[in-house]
């Protein structure tokens, strides 16, 4: 409102916040001004996520003050926050899947009349909320559990915007979301910042937060490492602030292609399922990584779901290493002769079980191996369990502590790692890097690679067309549930990537994938 | 509570949930004693431990359901079931009479499976098939019953399973008791059932997709639930020496109540068995003070119903952990 003033809209100053015996945030300080984007970078784990709750009222700090206006705030709760203009739009997605888009965008503060809730109204609020998030082609009457992920993001900023914030917090807004989506989303940021908005944007994408931001800072280990002015520093300048190190090639070299000759570890054939997916055939053999590409929603989740057993009335062959496989559930899968894996989409409710030890999770898909008649033998489960937190490094206070005090990329390694103590052959992944620090991706890049050299068949769906240029040896594109096309070698750029993915076929998108109705445009 | 487990390290190890339990256990012991000086003789507690033992291994049966998350409401007419099957059998001759409690518990296990059937494989929901299969266990005896007359009384052994005291002047009930203890101790704590167990109760989805035989488990679970009310259903039947209808009538709430007041999240994923044996004992220690002063039936049901409602307003809610 008055960005004439000198002195800023939000000042925090010295906040720590302790989990247990672990420090999420030491000693902040962060200044939010109005008019200006403010990105803010650092690994899973740095304390950003922390801040951000700190911020909008979800947790207390133990130390320090927070000053809106010049006036020292205390945030009891959300609404608290809310009412004094802060809103956060979280890294999990917050919607009620059964409600509709207007619902959910109303539900903190529904219109009422007479004491009922005025839908009329409530449709309207949305549809002026969606517009201004540049939603305009979502339905507000759909259900939202009809929408794919990245329209439901942008579901979410609308209904953030209801709440008329004057700061705005967004958590890896983009991480889910196609790349026309994401130029609108900026787009919408931009026009909100140029209204007198602070934003604060917390990315993994350099390129993003170059775009975006006037202000950037990096977080490591729960302390603010430097604010500085957007496009000081180089790309890898920041990351070496974020990662404390020296920054290396984040992919390993890709071997040489193999011998064509060879009974492929997976091989499908004609597989087809509900007019979701049509048609699909593909190999992989030993020793590849072959990806799956496509915009979001093109049937590369059901793909992996079908192979994997999970899904009912598919029609087509699976094969595994050349022999005919029939694969009724995971179960299956995961004891065939030929074992598999699949790393699942969402690790809070599909991989992992927050509550329950790192222990527990880590030996969840392998205890026949650690058990004999249906007891389980304590010490070789231990053991594996050690190695292979070894193995990843991943950091964790002992092995019984509830694997959701880990942070986000350390929980993704936990469900990765709980995968590899079964000794798969065929591991099929589901976007295993979204939302999570630069370092751990890498560090996820070298081991898939190593785990291919050693022999492992991987098909690996990413949203991130880098990953995808870095990683694979071949790439399907998915158009609509079919291949639409395979790139193999040098053929993989981005480039080709987004080309395939957005041009082929060219034909009508589906009432069905309003995803295809907003990247095509 | 949760200050006071802070700063003890010794009762870190534990549930709050479950300490709380063991103090009010003691804050009714008090009150017992000061109603009635004989409360705290130990073969007054001793026969608490009996009386509660009936209720103990139908709680350890619920336990397990409720630690799916899922809930199991048959518990009353699988009880009668189990008494009356029982002592049917022993109706039949020698052969019967030996293997009655086998008979009974075994049209438990039957009914649970049906149970499991139902809420595994056909996808009702726990709290609607149950009750269903509680209809259906009630129509069964009914039917039994009413063209004939089966025997109803408890054969000898069974008064001396139910009553009896053969080792170390403690009631035969609470050995037996303490063994269904021990096992269900180790089945949730050692085997890979048990991690199933929690692992769905936390989060099904993720238990599926980990390759866990999720179906298999929740009927397992489901059938040892009938099978351990049909077991307490025939030595309630050898105590009060015979089986009659509507006696598993007064079972359902407490041992829904004592698996929660032992801390033992009712939306699956989270309890001990220490806790469900603390609740036992706490259900059976209010109900026993009850008994001992004088008021009438109907006042009775009625502070039985709010101190459980109380105690679990309490502390049997807490949020879940992370």
């Amino acid at each position: 409102m008055d960005a004439s003033a000198s002195a800023p809209l939000f000042r925090m100053e010295g906040v720590s916040k302790r989990y247990g015996g672990v420090n999420a945030l030491t000693e902040a300080d962060l200044t939010v001004e109005a008019g200006r984007i403010h990105g803010v970078l650092g690994e899973n784990g740095a304390g950003k996520s922390t801040l951000m709750k700190i911020m909008s009222g979800v947790v207390q700090p133990d130390e320090g003050r927070m000053v809106l206006d010049g006036r020292e705030v205390v945030f009891a709760n959300p609404a608290a926050a809310n009412s004094a203009g802060i809103v956060c739009i979280f890294q999990e997605l917050s919607l009620v899947p059964d409600l509709s888009v207007a619902e959910n965008i109303c539900i903190s503060n529904p219109p009422r009349r007479f004491g009922l809730i005025d839908s009329r109204a409530q449709r309207r609020i949305a549809e002026e909320a969606l517009a201004r998030a540049g939603g305009e082609d979502i339905h507000p009457l759909a259900p939202v559990k009809d929408l794919p992920l990245s329209r439901r993001q942008l579901v979410e900023i609308a209904k953030a915007l209801v709440r008329n914030p004057r700061i705005l917090i967004l958590d890896e807004a983009t991480s889910a979301l196609t790349a026309a989506d994401v130029r609108r989303v900026f787009a919408v940021l931009k026009r909100l910042r140029a209204e007198g908005l602070a934003l604060l944007y917390i990315s993994h994408r350099m390129a993003e937060i170059a775009e975006l931001a006037d202000e950037c800072t990096v977080f490591r280990n729960g302390r603010n490492v430097g604010t500085f002015k957007a496009g000081a520093k180089t790309d890898t300048e920041i990351v070496e602030m974020m990662i404390g190190r020296e920054y290396s090639h984040a992919f390993p070299p890709k071997p040489a292609p193999r011998a064509a000759g060879e009974t492929p570890a997976l091989e499908v054939r004609s597989l087809s399922w509900n007019n979701r997916l049509k048609d699909i055939s593909l190999s992989v053999r030993a020793g590849e990584i072959v990806g799956l590409g496509g915009l979001d929603g093109q049937g590369q989740r059901e793909l992996l779901l079908a192979l994997f057993g999970v899904l009912r009335g598919t029609s087509g062959e699976i094969l595994l290493d050349g022999r005919k496989a029939s694969l009724a559930s995971p179960n299956d899968a995961k004891r065939g002769k030929v074992g598999m894996a699949l790393i699942p989409e969402d690790r809070k409710t599909e991989g992992l079980m927050l509550p329950m030890s790192v222990r527990d999770n880590l030996s969840m898909a392998s205890l026949a191996r650690f058990s004999r008649g249906g007891i389980v033998d304590r010490a070789a489960e231990s053991q594996a369990i050690d190695e292979m937190i070894a193995l990843l490094a991943i950091k964790t206070d002992g092995t019984a502590v509830p694997v959701g005090t880990l942070s986000g990329g350390n929980q993704q390694k936990i469900v990765i790692a709980k995968w590899l103590m079964t000794k798969p052959k065929v591991i099929l992944l589901n976007d295993p890097t979204r939302g999570i620090d630069v370092g751990t991706k890498a560090e996820i890049y070298q081991l898939l690679r190593k785990l291919a050299d050693a022999g492992a068949a991987i098909l690996f769906y990413s949203t991130d067309y880098d990953e995808l240029v870095g990683c694979c040896d071949r790439v399907l594109v998915l158009y609509d549930g079919a291949v639409g096309r395979v790139l193999a070698g040098a053929e993989i750029t981005e480039r080709a990537l987004v080309g395939s993915a957005l041009n082929i076929g060219g034909g009508q998108a589906e009432a069905g994938t309003p995803a295809l109705a907003g990247a095509g445009q | 509570m949760t200050n006071l487990t802070a700063s003890i390290p010794v009762l870190r190890r534990f549930d709050p949930a479950v300490l709380t339990a063991f103090g009010c256990i003691v804050l009714l012991l008090l009150i017992g004693s000061i109603i009635n000086e004989n409360f705290l003789s130990p073969d007054y507690l001793l026969q608490q431990l009996q009386v509660g033992s009936f209720l103990a291994l139908i709680a350890t049966g619920m336990m397990i359901v409720v630690l799916l998350g899922q809930i199991d409401l048959s518990v009353p007419w699988i009880i009668t079931v189990g008494g009356m099957m029982s002592t049917a059998a022993a109706g039949w001759g020698p052969l019967g009479a030996t293997f009655a409690i086998p008979v009974g518990v075994l049209c438990g296990l039957a009914f649970g499976l049906l149970n499991g059937i139902g809420v595994a494989y056909l996808r009702v929901p726990s709290m609607i098939f149950t009750l269903g299969i509680n209809a259906v266990a009630q129509g069964f005896m009914i039917v039994r019953t009413g063209g004939f007359a089966p025997q109803d009384m408890a054969t000898e052994s069974m008064n001396a399973l139910a009553t009896g005291r053969l080792i170390f002047g403690i009631p035969n009930p609470v050995w037996v008791w303490i063994i269904v203890g021990a096992v269900t101790v180790f089945l949730l704590r050692r085997t890979v059932f048990g991690r199933a167990v929690y692992a769905i109760g936390n989060r099904e989805v993720a238990a599926y997709l980990s390759g866990i035989r999720t179906q298999r488990v929740v009927l397992a679970a489901f059938a040892i639930s009938g099978a351990l009310s049909a077991f307490a259903g025939a030595l309630l039947a050898g105590y009060s020496t015979k089986a009659y209808q509507g006696m598993g009538d007064p079972y359902l709430l407490p041992a829904i109540a004592a698996v929660v007041l032992g801390g033992t999240s009712i939306l699956g994923g989270r309890g001990t068995y220490l806790g469900t044996v603390a609740g036992v004992i706490l259900i059976t220690l209010l109900q026993s003070i009850l008994s001992v002063v004088q008021i009438e039936e109907a006042f009775r049901q009625l502070i039985y119903g709010a101190v459980i409602i109380g105690m679990l307003l309490l502390y049997g809610r807490q949020n879940r952990a992370v």
